[in-house]
């Protein structure tokens, strides 16, 4: 949001007019530099670049365009009742345009936009799944299809945060049956042969503190950070949630939780048998946690339903529709509109096999062939069929006339 | 009495001792593989992940040592005999003996050919699903291994899950295959009974059983073997 004449009175005074010490605004900077990668007491060092750069004005401008969205990502970051340092930060050091935080609206706001596009060096944070049914009218924004707005707004770009799932593949947007073709950035820029790099923040909504770490991360050392191969930064996207969840004890105790309101989940037990989907959802959720780090859902009670799962080249495989429904072990897989879990089929195929092969028994005993078995055949029906020597001597001596010329 | 004498030379005691391994390592596979599916039984989670990793490379490592050993160790190609050795891997592939003959095996299991059908110690339906078992116990531990937590970052692992998009259907795809090899043993099963109990009797307990010996040079039936443990008895190869 842009507020200029709080930006003329400083990092350090606009800060503390929200009631944030000097004292959480270093720990929160050492926790970012501990979040791409340098030691915690580099934590003064990040201090120091943030309050020269919004001095100098230096930062590098962050461009935040909505598309297939429900705003909670946008919402993730505003914390409207409480923001946090890393919302503040962010927001007042470099957040030029944004469609639901920016005070202006309409045309200057939209001009704003322009204006720095032009300028360059910027970053687009992408917020929502680009949609590209009715080619592309599934969204209008000022007048420009969503998708054009994207491709204007990338190829300009230093870099393009997809931040939440739906910017990553699809998310919500891009559940099945997908009529409005939502999809990924990264496989939208892809296609449309824009080679600006993607970072993936996978997760609904967008954690704040991985928007900031990957930011933090470009003014600090000028690069991105260290990205896995679906483009996610591997600091934070490189352990699975069950690596580090505080359940993880009763995991390995074999202490399960089976059904809500019961014994076991008062006592806190692993939520797996729950379809909890920590157990193959990258991301370090239990350690930044959640909301200005109060609490994240396993440790809130709730199995873990994968929204942190990434699947940047496929919209059909993303985290809705690979982990739905949640509280099963399978996600279910579909024939037209009928679902069904992956068990009914296995159990299915594999019960007419039995009955085929317990069908064949009773043939087996109606032919008699459980006595001893039928009897093997002198010649097999191939050689039956051959001209034998002594049947068919006209080929034989046709053979021997073409060899003795 | 239209069974062949089933004889030693048919299956190597090797290959009789692989074959209870990956029997046992497989039934380990799927009830341990059940309960980490759906941990039923919670106090043996922990039993039962161990064990699934166990066996795992249990079925792996003798998967190798077995194939490695068709190369070099020599058994029956024809059922019935003691004579005609040859090296093992040749069992799985197609031979003389069985030429034409998946068609007429097919039919003969649909009842649309009255008499067995003759040919090498495995006919060709056999050979085939034999020859398929190694890659497919090589793609289960693929599978597996893409969703083990100790190799799942392995860039090979990684390339794989992505491919099929996402753990959970490396899982699917681990889970569906557990129910093919449950339907390949059923009918494995099935189909070696059906031959007779002295097949059961000779894999299992390595033992013995008469019945009709044939000749491997002609194919042909020559006599008959009904007691091939009594050394006294008059034996048409000895």
């Amino acid at each position: 949001m842009v507020m200029p004449e709080v930006r003329e009175a400083g990092l350090a005074s606009y800060l503390a007019s929200k009631g944030v010490s000097r004292r959480t605004f270093l720990k929160f900077c050492g926790g970012v530099a501990a979040a791409i990668g340098l030691s915690s007491t580099m934590g003064p060092k990040v201090a120091e670049a943030l309050e020269i750069g919004s001095a100098t004005g230096k930062l590098i401008p962050v461009v935040w365009i909505e598309a297939g969205s429900c705003s909670g990502c946008t919402e993730s970051l505003a914390q409207a009742v409480e923001p946090d340092v890393a919302t503040l930060v962010l927001d007042y050091l470099s957040l030029n345009y944004s469609e639901t935080l920016s005070a202006a609206a309409g045309h200057s706001l939209e001009k704003a936009k322009e204006e720095t596009i032009e300028a360059g060096g910027y970053i687009l944070i992408y917020e929502g799944a680009v949609m590209t049914g009715w080619d592309g009218n599934a969204l209008m924004v000022a007048d420009e299809k969503g998708t054009d707005a994207l491709i204007h707004a990338a190829s300009n770009a230093l870099a393009v945060i997809s931040a939440g799932s739906c910017a990553v593949d699809g998310g919500w947007c891009a559940a099945h049956p997908n009529p409005a073709g939502a999809m990924g950035v990264q496989k939208f820029l892809k296609q449309n042969g824009i080679a600006t790099p993607v970072i993936n923040l996978p997760s609904c909504p967008v954690n704040p503190e991985h928007i900031v770490e990957v930011v933090m991360n470009f003014v600090l050392t000028g690069q991105l950070p260290k990205l896995n191969s679906n483009n996610e930064p591997e600091l934070s996207f490189g352990q699975l949630i069950h690596e580090n969840c505080p359940r993880r004890g009763h995991f390995e105790n074999g202490e399960f939780v089976y059904e809500f309101g019961s014994d076991e989940e008062r006592k806190g037990y692993c939520l797996y048998a729950m379809g909890c989907k920590g157990p193959q959802t990258y991301s370090n959720c239990p350690v930044v946690r959640w909301n200005g780090k109060a609490s994240w859902c396993v440790e809130a009670g709730a199995p873990c339903i994968g929204c942190a799962s990434c699947n940047p080249r496929s919209s059909r495989n993303n985290w809705v529709n690979n982990n739905a429904p949640f509280l099963q072990r399978f996600h279910d897989m579909h024939v037209g509109s009928t679902n069904f879990q992956p068990t009914t089929l296995a159990i299915a195929v594999t019960g007419i096999a039995g009955v085929a092969i317990a069908a064949h028994g009773f043939g087996m005993k109606f032919a008699g062939r459980t006595k001893g078995g039928a009897p093997i055949e002198t010649e097999s029906d191939w050689s039956k069929k051959q001209p034998k020597a002594a049947e068919a001597p006209e080929v034989v001596e046709d053979v021997q006339e073409g060899g003795d010329e | 009495m239209a069974h062949l004498a089933h004889y030693k030379e048919a299956h190597p005691l090797p290959f009789v001792i692989t074959h209870w391994i990956n029997a046992i390592c497989m039934f380990c596979l799927i009830i341990s593989g059940l309960f980490i599916h759906y941990p039923a039984i919670p106090s043996i989670m922990g039993l039962c992940r161990g064990l699934h990793m166990v066996c795992a490379f249990v079925i792996l490592i003798n998967l190798f040592a077995r194939v490695i050993m068709a190369f070099f160790i020599k058994s029956a190609q024809y059922g019935g005999t003691r004579e005609g050795l040859d090296r093992d891997i040749k069992n799985y592939l197609p031979s003389k003996g069985n030429k034409h003959q998946f068609l007429p095996w097919i039919k003969y299991y649909l009842f649309l050919k009255k008499d067995h059908p003759k040919g090498t110690k495995y006919g060709s339906p056999q050979k085939l699903s034999y020859a398929g078992i190694p890659f497919l116990l090589l793609f289960m531990g693929f599978t597996g291994f893409a969703l083990w937590g100790p190799t799942c970052d392995w860039g090979i692992f990684v390339w794989f899950t992505n491919l099929v998009g996402g753990i959970m259907n490396v899982r699917i795809i681990h889970f569906f295959m557990m129910w093919v090899f449950i339907i390949f043993t059923g009918l494995h099963m099935y189909l070696a009974l059906i031959e007779g109990p002295a097949q059961v009797a000779i894999m299992f307990k390595h033992k013995e059983h008469g019945g009709m010996i044939m000749d491997p040079e002609t194919k042909e039936i020559i006599g008959e073997d009904l007691d091939p443990s009594d050394p006294d008895a008059k034996r048409y190869f000895n």
